[in-house]
């Protein structure tokens, strides 16, 4: 009975143990959206460390990493190679950084990303609109529409996601934020999804178009169809740069020049 | 004389045993759709707290049981969520102590949502195939419970405290495919309690 009492003893303590060493005690729902106080505005902390970085040249390297869902395993295995080069001065991610849109995922998406020791930023994907991820990522990162400038270069991301979000593009904010192009050396803008792509109606596809095309932006980087193409799409100035999805690791470093900028595919 | 005695003892036996089976029919024969319990958990994934009732199937080796999970806009930080569940428990094995009865426990749980940006069918504007429902989780869980037999209780005849360990299907998947996903952080707990009628 000594022995009985002993044993119930050791396995009430393992749970115990079991229970102290979980992230959270206790979980409601997979469709929560309560971010722990650590992990929030993920995307103005990025934005500052970002501004604190010193280039001496008009010569920099970032990364563009894309629909990452949840293929961790690659996921970290770009980050490492990321994280060996230290040309490359930031990241950014295209979308789809979860599958489900769960509390869950953004969470394991964040924690892995405490690995890359550069500052990333993200754009919101169709995916991570589902269940309640925009909820998630608006307290996770931020705003879904953002911009920032590096070196003289205008960055503007832009969530172009329609159906999930039940809403159309805020495509004023876009013309307003690229109104100014003219007072910097290149102007790239990162949306999820391709204007060519299936949830763009051909009015909006025309919009967005005339948009980079009006406001001399050099560069439209997306992911979401999963492929790689580069391409001036519309015959006109714009190059439409999509990027395969993290199924296998592989991502993208882009050159910026002064007036130019050229990339290169690492597939790892 | 002899034979008197006889069917004294006849009459007995039948009397008695007549009592018992009446005893027992009260507690086993009651029309199938009045449940054996009622339950209330607290966290597990299904709800902040749920509620709802249970049945016990093949000699109490399954416990199956139709709950209703809600987590307030204050938890959620998101709507309401409304959840139903079937869920599924196995007692692995039973070790009694007097009127205590302890028992290890494992299970699942198949539970549905909707209105948190999740459908059931897919929505018409989007292609075939673009998406699979996400209105569907499962839950899987280990843990123990306790039942107490409240003897001479009328109305609940006995109660169940049990604690579990889970986790939802599609977090135990990352955590398989990926070393990056750690055990500890897909668990979580629920605590709760099963009242007999």
């Amino acid at each position: 009975m000594k022995l009985k009492k002993a044993n119930i003893l050791l396995a009430l303590l393992s749970i115990i143990i079991m229970l102290t060493s979980c992230d959270n005690v206790f979980e409601f729902s997979p469709y929560e959206a309560n971010v722990k106080n650590a992990n929030r505005n993920t995307t103005a902390k990025n934005l500052q460390l970002i501004k604190d970085i010193q280039v001496n040249s008009d010569t920099f390297k970032f990364a563009f990493v894309t629909d990452n869902h949840f293929h961790y395993n690659s996921l970290k295995t770009v980050i490492d190679d990321i994280n060996r080069r230290n040309e490359i001065l930031f990241v950014l991610f295209g979308g789809d950084i979860t599958h489900q849109g769960l509390l869950k995922e953004y969470q394991i998406f964040h924690d892995i990303l405490r690995n890359l020791h550069k500052p990333y930023l993200t754009v919101i994907g169709n995916h991570d609109y589902l269940s309640n991820g925009e909820l998630v990522y608006k307290q996770m990162f931020g705003d879904y529409n953002y911009s920032f400038d590096f070196n003289n270069n205008k960055f503007v991301i832009f969530d172009d996601v329609v159906w999930e979000s039940n809403k159309n593009p805020d495509f004023d904010w876009l013309s307003t934020q690229l109104y100014d192009n003219q007072l910097f050396n290149q102007v790239i803008v990162i949306a999820h999804i391709p204007p060519f792509s299936d949830p763009f109606d051909n009015d909006m596809e025309q919009k967005y178009k005339s948009i980079m095309q009006e406001n001399n932006v050099q560069l439209s980087m997306h992911g979401h169809v999963h492929s790689y193409s580069f391409e001036r799409v519309y015959d006109d100035s714009v190059s439409y740069l999509t990027v395969p999805d993290l199924k296998e690791p592989i991502y993208c470093i882009i050159n910026v020049y002064n007036k130019s900028f050229d990339f290169e595919l690492k597939e790892l | 004389m002899k034979t008197k005695d006889i069917f004294a003892l006849i009459v007995a036996i039948l009397f008695f045993s007549n009592t018992f089976a009446q005893d027992t029919t009260s507690l086993k024969k009651r029309s199938w759709y009045i449940p054996d319990y009622g339950k209330i958990q607290f966290a597990g994934n299904i709800g902040f707290f749920s509620l709802g009732i249970g049945y016990q199937f093949f000699n109490n080796h399954l416990y199956s049981e139709l709950l209703y999970g809600y987590v307030p806009v204050s938890i959620s930080k998101a709507k309401q969520i409304h959840t139903i569940t079937i869920k599924n428990t196995f007692p692995v094995f039973t070790k009694q102590f007097n009127t205590i009865a302890l028992s290890p426990i494992t299970g699942f749980a198949a539970s549905v949502e909707t209105g948190n940006n999740s459908f059931v069918k897919l929505p018409d504007e989007y292609p075939e195939d673009y998406y699979c429902t996400n209105a569907f989780h499962f839950t899987l869980f280990i843990g123990a419970k306790v039942y107490m037999d409240f003897i001479n209780e009328k109305i609940i005849k006995g109660a169940d405290i049990y604690i579990e360990i889970g986790t939802v299907d599609a977090y135990l998947y990352y955590a398989i495919i990926s070393e990056e996903v750690k055990i500890s952080q897909i668990l979580s707990t629920a605590i709760g309690v099963n009242l007999y009628f």
